[in-house]
Parts: structure tokens; sequence; C-alpha cells
């Protein structure tokens, strides 16, 4: 009894201690109302098409957050999203999983697409086409102008998915930086936009955008390529009248077939015709 | 004392505070609910008012009345998130009042708030690729289409809006106020005018006893205006930020006469003003007319006494120019498709005063496949008449030739030239005045009854 005694005052405090927390409120079910939304025919369309064999979603209704809230944006009007969505799907994917076997873009892609309605004007005047964030998700522009009968319009939409999708096969594996940076060394200047396109041609670069840096001037001679067939990209080095820019030129795309054999066992001039095979069935059809 | 009475009197203490110190956990709530189940109640609650209006609701929208107007936006909230929407916005010159039918979703952020989450009318108002002036380059019309919800007022719905924090107020709308909104067009058509409208605009003040007028300098796609003060050496001035009705246009900012703030200007189509009546005889009238209103001194450059003063309008140089009218540039393309296939004109120069006395226009026509070397040309000469009252000149006209000399004999008037050089060779004459153009020095040429406008570029 005399331990009981000595601790006494212990005891009675670890009692007290221990009823204080009798009548804590337990967890309740979340009071964030986490019900799905009634899902509409295009967002079960995204589902099966996009969300359930790639695993990526796609999203057309306005998120404030999920795009630049100082910018002057509007989402993408409804009927336009699903013929914006069958291009990508058409001539980025499917020439993809063609070429590069059914689970190359299932593997390697963003997660996320995320769809504007108008265009991204800077005000420099120049127009920011898409936008690759951290590998994972892709906004693309201007979804409603997209016209599926102009091979032009199709063109310029899709090179904005197939440049930021070059970005996102760099972030996997990186290209020969190095033997890049040694072709064009001088050309790269934060003021491309100011350069002719025929002036930065002569300089080695196959766009103006090409001479940021080298990881874009990767991008856009990748995109370049995919997105003209080979006469249309034979004609752009004809236009070359600099022998010493069109040798680059030419080396660059060397690297180019050259970094998607080696990383991803790709036959980039095959893919290329693929992606031409499937811009003509967009076009025509 | 022992030094155990003090261990003992502290530990008592001790336990005396910590004891007190928990009496009192709990915190006066000063809601009912949490945040999270308030949070939710008010998206609740401005769901079901949206929804609550059987005809939906209207709202004017003036996104920033120091520089732009506002836009009436009729919206009808239906269940599962879709929304019907009508608006008034110009796109061009075309106002399309048709209703679309888009998605909007209450969302929980800082405060709950109404977003239009797919492309809709409203969402023009924030298209950077569509602004109305230079300053708002890559803003399109300042638009948000987020609005947060700020509570209720004698029923109608007060919003924040989330990039600029307007003010917005949603009213209650009524079947009148959907099939009143297409008659909104009439009325924006005709305070913008169109080609046949005189090219100068003013607005006449009336105090009751006495007129004013302003120079009103209007933005069409704004829907903002300007007026200043023609009166010598006043400074008076005001901005007009305009929204249409069926029977008007209505200005967020008033135009004070007589301390009475006039701001509905109605539309009368017959005469195409728009007047805002007061008490008292008190009134302000927006009105086209066809002169300027500031006149030059510069006709005096085409008298005799200036010498040979040659201008002209040359297709490569002064076409571009804003100051060109429609009148005139249709005219032109008339004319050009009456010249002949492959044809158009290269230059249209009035040459003032030469040497041997004469005066005369001088057509030149080039082709199309060739641009830079003349094809042919006429001649259709005149003699000047200045008015210094009206501050005009007009060109009487007189023979026409195909060179230039004293001893070329006289041709036919070419009647596909007619309708064009009837306007310069106007009997009621024209106003000559120096205009802003970049890289060289331009005059204008107007006519004193007609909207016929050119830009001239001067060799002197």
């Amino acid at each position: 009894m005399k331990i009981v005694k000595t601790y006494k005052a212990a005891l009675i405090a670890g009692v007290l201690l221990l009823a204080s927390c009798a009548h804590e409120d337990q967890p309740t079910e979340s009071r964030l109302d986490f019900s799905v939304p009634t899902k509409t025919d295009l967002d079960k369309w995204i589902s099966t098409s996009f969300l359930d064999l790639y695993n990526i979603n796609v999203y057309y209704e306005w998120d404030q957050n999920t795009v630049d809230n100082t910018r002057y944006l509007f989402p993408p009007k409804v009927e336009k999203v699903q013929p914006a969505m069958e291009v990508v799907k058409k001539i980025w994917i499917d020439s993809y999983t063609t070429i590069g076997g059914v689970n190359f873009v299932k593997k390697i892609a963003p997660r996320e697409f995320v769809l504007v309605g108008g265009v991204n004007l800077n005000t420099n005047g120049t127009l920011t086409l898409g936008l690759a964030e951290g590998g994972q998700r892709i906004t693309l522009f201007q979804v409603d102008n997209l016209n599926k009968k102009s091979r032009a319009n199709v063109t310029q939409f899709i090179h904005t998915i197939q440049h930021e999708y070059v970005h996102i096969l760099n972030q996997t594996k990186p290209f020969d930086e190095q033997a890049w940076s040694k072709l064009t060394p001088v050309g790269y200047t934060s003021t491309w936009y100011t350069e002719p396109i025929a002036t930065s041609r002569n300089l080695g670069f196959v766009t103006s955008y090409a001479r940021l840096n080298i990881y874009e001037d990767f991008a856009e001679t990748a995109a370049a390529i995919l997105t003209s067939s080979k006469a249309e990209y034979d004609a752009i080095l004809a236009s070359v009248t600099d022998a010493t820019a069109k040798a680059n030129i030419k080396a660059k795309e060397a690297l180019v077939v050259k970094y998607y054999k080696d990383a991803f066992n790709i036959d980039f001039y095959a893919l290329r015709d693929q992606a031409q095979k499937n811009t003509d069935a967009v076009v025509n059809n | 004392m022992k030094a155990i009475y003090i261990y003992k009197y502290l530990m008592i203490s001790f336990i005396a505070l910590l004891l007190v110190s928990c009496t009192s956990t709990e915190v006066d709530a000063k809601f009912d609910q949490n945040a999270t189940e308030r949070l939710s109640a008010r998206q609740k609650e401005l769901n079901d008012v949206l929804l609550s209006s059987a005809e939906g609701w209207k709202a004017v929208y003036y996104t920033d009345s120091t520089q732009l107007g506002g836009w009436t936006h009729l919206f009808k909230f239906l269940p599962e998130g879709k929304v019907d929407m009508a608006s008034d916005f110009t796109l061009g010159t075309d106002t399309d009042t048709k209703t679309y039918r888009s998605q909007y979703e209450i969302q929980a952020g800082s405060t709950a708030s109404l977003v239009f989450t797919t492309g809709n009318r409203i969402h023009l108002l924030s298209d950077a690729n569509n602004y109305p002036t230079s300053a708002l380059k890559a803003k399109g019309y300042l638009g948000d289409f987020q609005f947060f919800y700020y509570g209720q007022k004698n029923g109608d719905i007060i919003f924040r809006t989330n990039r600029n924090g307007h003010f917005l107020r949603f009213v209650k709308a009524t079947a009148q106020d959907w099939t009143d909104l297409p008659k909104n067009t009439p009325v924006i058509d005709g305070l913008r005018g169109n080609a046949a409208s005189p090219l100068f605009r003013i607005m006449e003040t009336n105090d009751g006893v006495a007129t004013h007028q302003f120079d009103f300098d209007y933005n069409p796609n704004a829907r903002f205006g300007t007026a200043t003060s023609l009166d010598l050496g006043s400074q008076e001035a005001y901005d007009v930020a305009f929204a249409f009705t069926p029977t008007g246009a209505v200005s967020k900012l008033p135009v004070v006469v007589k301390g009475q703030k006039l701001t509905n200007f109605l539309y009368d189509s017959t005469t195409a003003n728009f007047i805002a009546t007061g008490t008292n005889g008190v009134s302000a009238t927006i009105k086209f007319r066809n002169e300027p209103t500031r006149l030059t001194e510069d006709y005096k450059l085409l008298m005799p006494q200036s010498g040979n003063n040659v201008y002209a309008y040359i297709y490569s140089i002064t076409k571009a120019e804003s100051a060109n009218s429609a009148l005139f540039l249709s005219l032109l393309a008339s004319t050009e498709a009456a010249a002949g296939t492959g044809l158009f004109i290269n230059r249209i120069q009035p040459w003032f005063n030469n040497a041997d006395g004469t005066s005369y226009i001088e057509y030149r026509f080039s082709t199309v496949a060739n641009p830079t070397v003349v094809a042919a040309r006429v001649y259709h000469y005149f003699t000047i008449k200045t008015d210094a009252t009206a501050k005009t000149v007009t060109l009487q006209p007189g023979v026409w030739k195909s060179t230039a000399t004293a001893a070329s004999p006289a041709i036919a008037a070419p009647a596909f030239m007619k309708a064009l050089d009837d306007q310069f060779m106007n009997p009621s004459g024209l106003y000559f005045a120096r205009t802003q153009v970049s890289g060289y020095t331009g005059y204008t040429l107007t006519s004193t009854t007609t909207p016929f406008r050119l830009v001239l570029y001067s060799f002197q």
C-alpha cells in the first residue's frame, strides 16, 4: 500500500489526463463535397478514349488554377473539344503507337491536357501556342479556332503537341546536348520573335523560335519534320541559301533521328510518314 | 519557511494554474457551423438562387467604366450545370444576340463563386486576341467569367469579379428582357454609324439658354466615347461609357449640364441622333455631321499664291490609312473594276497651280501584274475656288485630256471615272486639312456633303 500512497498523486493525475481525452470528437467523414458530378457524353468519351487507355485526363472546363490567371484566356466551346482531341489522338497518339508500340504513349505521356478556347497573346505580339509544364501537363490554346478541313490549321495545332511531347521525351531521356550546342553556338537569342524566319533558317535554325535555346531548337527541329511531308521539309531545306546553315540543319536532323533510334528504338522517318498519313486522314475526312 | 512547504505551495499553485488553464478550452463560436459547412451552404444558396428565377438573370457588365462601356448579358440557369446565355456583344460589326448553351459550376475557393466553365458569349470579353484599343492589347475587354458570390440585396445577386474585383449585379430577368435583347442591335449600329454616315460627330448640349458644342470621339467597339468642348478656352470634357437598351444608350458616366446629370440617350432613328433630355430645356445630343469639328486654314495651300503644290493618293503609301473613308474606298474599288481587267489606280494626283497656270487631277493606272509601271494616265483639268468663311475649296471641272500639254486635244470624259471624279468636283466644295500620318506629310481631302475622305501624300 505504501507504493499506492507514494504514487497516489501520479495515479490521480494519470486518470485525470486520460479522462480529459475521453470526450474528444472522433474524425467523421469529410465535410467536403466529393460527389462525382454528372458526366456528360463528352466526359464519358474522354474517359474511354484517353483516361482509360492512356491515363491522360483532358480538362476543358475552366479551373483558374490550371491556367495563368493574369492572362485573358477562356475555356473552349463544348462542341469544339471532341474534334480537337480526335485530332490529337489520331495524329499524335496513333502515330507513336503504330511506330513505337502499343505501350509507348501509355508509358511516356503528359498526364493532363488543359484546353483553352482562345489564343495566348503576349504583350510583345507573339502567341504562345502551347505549354508543357513539368512534363505532366500540356496546355493547348486556340481549340475554338481549329478547322479540321484546313491542313495548315491542323498542322499548326498538332505542331504544339509534337513540340511539347519532344520536350517530355527529352525529360525522360536527354539528347546529346553537347553535340547539339556545338552546331550553331552563336545563333541563340531571347528576342527570337523579332527575327524573320528566312534569316533564322540561314543561320541554321528551322524556325525563329528554335533560336531561344538548344532545347527549343531540338523540339522545333523534331516537330518541324514530324509536321511536314518529306517534300515540304525538302522545300524548307531548299529555301536555305547559306551552305553552312543548310549543313547545320541537316546535322541537327541527323541528331534527332539518332536520338529517336538510340533512346526509343524508333525510326523517325517512319514516324514522320505515319504522322503525315494520319494528318491526311484527318483533313480528308 | 521550510523548503518543503515552499515546494508544496508551489506545486499547489502549479496544479491550480494547470486546472484553471483547462477550464476554458471552448472558444466562443462566432458561427453556428464550421467553415466548410458554411462554404458548402453558401455554394448551395448561390446555386439555389440562380436556379430560382424562371426567366433567369440579367447583368449589364461594365468591365472597366474608365475606358469601356457595358455589355448586357442574359443567363438562364438550368439543372445539371447547364446555362443558356445571350448577350449584345458586337464582334466586328456583328451583334449576335442569339441564345447559346454552355456549362456553369459553383466552385469553392476563398468563397463560393459562379464560373462559366465552357465557352459562351460572356467569354468574348476575355479574348486576349480581340481588344478594342491598343492599350488593351492582350487583355481583350478586361472581362471575367468567374464571379465571387458577395450576397443578395433586394432580390439581386451581388458578385465581385475575379480578376479586377469590380461589383457585378445580377437582376432577375423577365421574358421581355429576352425578347428585347435583339432590339439593342439597331441602336448599337446607329451609334456606330455606317459607310453612309457623315464622317464627323459632335455632342451638343443645351442648358436651356445656350447651346455648346463638343467634339465627340467614340470607339464603337469599346462602347466608350469622349466629348471635348469646342468652345474657345473651355476645358470641359466628358467621358461616356455606354450600354444599350432597345430605345437608346445609357452611360454609366453622366454628362453634366447645368447641374443635371444626363445618362439616358434616346435613339432617334430618323435623324440618327441620340438625345438625353433633362428638365427646363436641358439636353445633350450626339449627332453626326459632315462639317469637321475643327476647321483649319490649310485650304490656302491650294490657292494660287501658295504656288505649285502637288499631293497624291498613292496605293502603296496612303491606301492603308484609316482616315480613308469607306465611301472613298468603295468608289475606288468600283472604278478600278470598271477600268478593265487587271488594272488598278496607282495614283490620284491633284496638281495645283502649275507653272502654265493650269490645275488638274492626274489619274494613273497600272496593271496588277506590273504595279510599278504606269499603264495609262488621264487628266481632269479644274479651276480653283475657295471660300474663306466655310474654309473650303471647290474644284470646278474643266476638260479631260490624255496628255497634260496645252497642245493636246480634249477627250471625252471617261464614263467609268464619273462616280469617283464627281466627289472631287463636288460643287459644294471640299475641306483640306493636315492629318497625322507616320513617315510622310499627309493631308485629307474631305467632302462637305458626303462621307468621302481620302488621305493625300504631300510632295512639298
